[in-house]
């Protein structure tokens, strides 16, 4: 089995660059995904690894062979498109048997492959149907086995999962990882929602205009993004900019204006080397923070915040607090267990303390041109955040 | 059932309103209804009656006779309907051929360029069916422009005699009916999913398979729709072998109108030979509905 | 690049094959306009630029009468077929309908018969009931023709009507009668429009069945035009159909609206 190889591959469409110099290797048999918004270049990515678009510039490799120029039939490489894109005219049967009879495969070999791949999807009693007398998730699986049964070296997956609903996308998350680990080929997954990625993918790559922001496990990027978008894309979090005004040897300290005309410190563990009145950012994950109406009696590599309950918005397995620290918004998610702090629940207006140890938030060198507010972000502000970003490469 | 439909009290009150739906549309339809059963209908039954009467120099006998039928199935007027039924045939390929990857490109076209696009190809199709006739007269005349332009640059040294010739007609009538064509596998064509092109690419076809495996079977509609267009209109053309066509091979158009226009008249001979294309017709759309049927019937399974 | 050159090829084939069809298309028309400003009797070759055959043509009686004869028949025809057309496509609307059935196989019916033999049938009966042929048959006749594109448009644009529209103004309080002339023939307006147009393009168009069912003494155009031709009397032809094209391009190119009305009813 070999591993696939991007080597700074760019993909303009006159003149508006889709994917820009991205190098990458992704090994044999791995889960590998790509994450971001729309428009980041993802798909393109996909197309030009699956041969529907030409790069602009560099190679793909597979192995030691260079597939950069391989038109889409000549690659070992298949694709599981958003729409299905099962043939309206063919049955189940017909369809998985299209890339066989292409390849003119003997008959009775055709007939026992297409049982074998309908039967891993659990597709073996819908064979005579034709795709408009089956479901969402039963086509998403007939085209997971008509990719399958040419035996690709890598598998292509384009936002599999979109047109399904919830409960039958989890389903189908499931089942892919099943088939992933039963055909042990290379999966290459892209989709925008980042709760599929981090659940089935051994690394993600999350791309924003074309580049690859951060690359790594689910985890690692979940806990140390390397920038603002990576940070605020996956999962959510709490962006507090500030300027560093006390460095130790396992700690720094940050003073953060509090966009009311005062300002709070706030100590954090750090992997950058930050210098004395850097300005830079911290990201701290909403459910890392305690809240209470109790000042913690505990203090020790501790921040403690006092707060002012703005909204609480109860949401089954935690209840998500907003609260006001002089003009900054802070959310904090709470589970919903009260043996350690209150006993009774926390109202509108309260007073409390907010608290979380050094450890848990992270620093991230870099600074939001402008820094949303809780309103932006419940407003599916991530278009506009990621517009302050990073302008579009328009040549 | 638990509620029988009269035990139940709303039932009168549906039924009445029921009732008086079905009674409008009656007299909604009415006058359309009328009109096609006394032009269109009464007609037929005419040209029923007609075809077994005898002829006159200008009316008929009202004398029963097959002598129409037996006329009809002379070698003579059974080489009308082979010319006409060729013509047809070839006119409606031809136009399939040249049709086809005209409809694509437009299919294909950038959307704010196919609205254009289209209207070049309506343009002709809305331009007066005599006038582009005679425009093609004078094109393909003896003395003619076209003659002239391959005269004048030295690729002829005698003009072509193009002009009332069957080419002349196959041309023309290509000319007239690849519109009829066009749209239709446009329609079709603009709705096929072009990611299914690019899904049969990813298993291994290319696009030579991918056409005749996709692109073509997706389009059957469209290709039924237009060799209907084209073909039933061309069994019964008079105009254009009448005009750029000779008088050696008469086309069954020709044959039908000179028996009704030309003296003496045979209103039975021209009642049969209509009777006979619309036999041929009807035979012709139930074969392109079986081949149709056969494709949704599949689905059913 | 090599890749995907069988794409290309394709890609090039289409593209060639539409620049020679619009060429096949546009060729001759193009030739008849410019021969319409020709100084000669025949078609030979190039003898001048001249207005001549215009000014014949507008004095020339008989193609004038023709010319209002087209006129009169396509505007009644397309006037009575269209108001066929909004009732019996508002008659098929009632899907419980019985009648249903029967009413759509007869309007499909004459679409799928060569025009000719409805030239016969018509010139049989009018024959038949020995009518005299005249303006009055060849209307007869054009509007049997018409009926049934106008009720297929009319009932495309009905079948595309969104019904929850008229349950909003139900819901508003709208009477029966105002949810017709307020809601329901206003969002039917365009297919209205298209039929009409096609009504009289048809109209306008028609030889054949015309041919049947006219007398002596009332021509049309197309049934002058043929007439000149085969009489060889062609000089004013040219000019009558640069006309005639020129006020088709008029109406469709001008006319944004019409032409996405008629895009739309395809």
């Amino acid at each position: 089995m070999e591993e696939i190889r991007l080597e700074c591959l760019s993909k303009d469409f006159d003149g508006f660059v889709a994917v820009e110099n991205v190098s990458l290797s992704i090994q044999s048999g791995e889960l590998f995904s790509f994450l971001g918004p729309s428009g980041c270049g993802k798909t393109t990515l996909l197309r030009m690894i699956a041969g529907f678009e030409i790069p602009s510039t560099g190679r793909i490799l597979i192995g030691n062979t260079d597939i950069t120029d391989l038109p889409p039939y000549k690659r070992q490489v298949n694709t599981i498109f958003q729409n299905y894109s099962l043939f309206p005219h063919m049955t189940v049967f017909d369809n998985v048997a299209f890339g066989l009879r292409i390849r003119k495969s003997p008959k009775n070999e055709i007939t026992k492959r297409v049982r074998e791949m309908l039967s891993l999807v659990k597709m073996e009693d819908q064979a005579n149907k034709f795709p408009e007398q089956i479901s969402g998730g039963q086509k998403q699986r007939v085209a997971i086995a008509r990719a399958l049964i040419n035996q690709p070296k890598v598998l292509l997956l384009d936002e599999p999962l979109a047109a399904l609903d919830l409960k039958l996308r989890q389903h189908m998350l499931i089942e892919l990882m099943n088939i992933h680990d039963a055909v042990g080929i290379t999966f290459i997954y892209v989709t925008h929602d980042q709760g599929e990625a981090m659940s089935i993918s051994d690394r993600v790559a999350v791309m924003n205009y074309g580049n690859i922001i951060q690359e790594g496990p689910p985890d690692d990027i979940y806990e140390r993004p390397n920038s603002v978008f990576s940070a605020y894309f996956i999962g959510e979090t709490n962006l507090i900019s500030g300027e560093v005004i006390g460095i130790e040897d396992d700690y720094v300290q940050i003073r953060c204006p509090d966009g009311a005309g005062s300002s709070f410190n706030i100590d954090s563990t750090f992997h950058i080397q930050p210098t004395l009145g850097q300005e830079l950012t911290v990201s701290l994950r909403p459910e890392k923070i305690a809240i209470s109406r109790n000042k913690p009696r505990y203090q020790d590599d501790i921040n403690i915040l006092r707060g002012v309950i703005e909204d609480i918005l109860y949401l089954g397995s935690h209840t998500q607090y907003i609260v006001n620290v002089g003009a900054l918004k802070i959310r904090v998610f709470s589970q919903h267990k009260r043996v350690y702090f209150d006993d009774t629940a926390l109202d509108w207006e309260e007073p409390v303390w907010l608290f979380w140890h050094d450890t848990d938030s992270w620093l991230i060198n870099e600074i939001p041109e402008n820094v949303l507010t809780v309103d932006e972000i419940s407003e599916g502000g991530i278009n506009h955040y990621q517009r302050s970003i990073k302008r579009p490469a328009i040549k | 059932m638990k509620n029988l439909p009269s035990a139940n009290p709303n039932y009168a009150l549906q039924l009445a309103t029921e009732r008086r739906k079905n009674f409008t549309s009656w007299i909604l339809t009415a006058p359309a209804l009328l009109w096609l059963i006394f032009f269109f209908l009464v007609p037929y039954l005419i040209v029923i009656i007609y075809s077994f009467l005898t002829a006159d120099i200008y009316d008929v006998k009202f004398e029963f006779t097959l002598d129409a039928y037996r006329q009809s199935f002379t070698p003579a007027y059974m080489h009308t309907f082979y010319l006409s039924f060729r013509l047809a045939l070839l006119t409606t390929l031809l136009c399939l051929l040249l049709g086809f990857p005209v409809a694509y490109y437009i299919a294909r076209a950038k959307d704010k360029v196919k609205n254009n696009l289209l209207i070049f190809i309506i343009i002709p199709f809305w331009t007066n069916l005599i006038i582009r006739i005679f425009s093609w007269r004078i094109f393909l005349a003896y003395n003619g422009v076209l003659n002239n332009l391959l005269l004048g640059l030295g690729l002829i040294s005698k003009p072509l005699e193009i002009m009332r010739t069957d080419l002349a007609v196959i041309l023309v009538m290509v000319y007239v009916y690849l519109p009829y064509m066009i749209l239709p596998l446009y329609s079709v064509l603009e709705k096929l999913d072009w990611t299914l092109l690019n899904a049969a690419m990813d298993l291994g076809a290319n696009e030579v398979k991918s056409f005749f495996r996709i692109t073509l079977p997706l389009s059957k509609e469209g290709i039924f729709a237009g060799g209907l267009l084209v073909f039933i209109p061309a069994l019964g053309s008079y105009l254009i072998p009448q005009l750029v066509g000779n008088q050696r091979s008469l086309y069954l158009g020709q044959v039908i109108t000179y028996k009704v226009k030309n003296i003496p008249r045979n209103w039975p001979m021209a009642s049969a030979l209509s009777l006979t294309l619309l036999l041929i017709v009807a035979l012709f759309l139930l074969l392109i509905y079986f081949l149709y049927r056969r494709g949704k019937f599949r689905k059913q399974v | 690049m090599k890749h995907c050159s069988l794409g290309r090829f394709f890609k090039g084939m289409n593209l060639t094959v539409f620049t020679l069809v619009m060429v096949f298309l546009y060729i001759p028309i193009l030739i008849l306009i410019i021969f319409s400003f020709n100084d000669a009797k025949i078609i030979t070759g190039w003898k001048g630029f001249t207005f001549k055959y215009y000014i014949l043509l507008l004095e020339n009686k008989t193609i004038l009468e023709a010319f209002r004869n087209t006129m009169l028949i396509a505007g009644l025809s397309t006037l009575i077929s269209t108001i066929l057309g909004v009732l019996g496509a508002l008659g098929l609307e009632y899907h419980k309908f019985n009648g249903r059935k029967l009413f759509s196989a007869l309007i499909y019916v004459p679409l799928v018969i060569p025009d000719i033999l409805m030239g016969v049938s018509l010139a049989l009966l009018f024959n038949f009931t020995r009518v005299n042929t005249g303006m009055l048959t060849v209307l007869i006749a054009h509007i049997t023709f018409c009926v049934s594109y106008t009720i297929i448009v009319i009932r495309s644009r009905l079948e595309g009507f969104d019904y929850s529209l008229v349950e909003a103004a139900m819901d508003l309080g709208a009477k029966p009668a105002t949810i017709f002339w307020k809601i329901k023939f206003p969002l039917i307006m365009p297919g209205i429009i298209a039929a009409a147009l096609l009504a009289f393009t048809l109209s306008i168009d028609d030889f054949i069945i015309t041919f049947f069912t006219s007398g002596r003494g009332f021509d049309t155009l197309p049934i002058y035009v043929e007439g000149a031709i085969r009489r060889g009397t062609i000089t004013t032809i040219n000019s009558l159909s640069t006309i005639m094209i020129g006020l088709t391009l008029l109406l469709v190119v001008t006319t944004k609206r019409i032409r996405k009305i008629v895009i739309s009813s395809l």
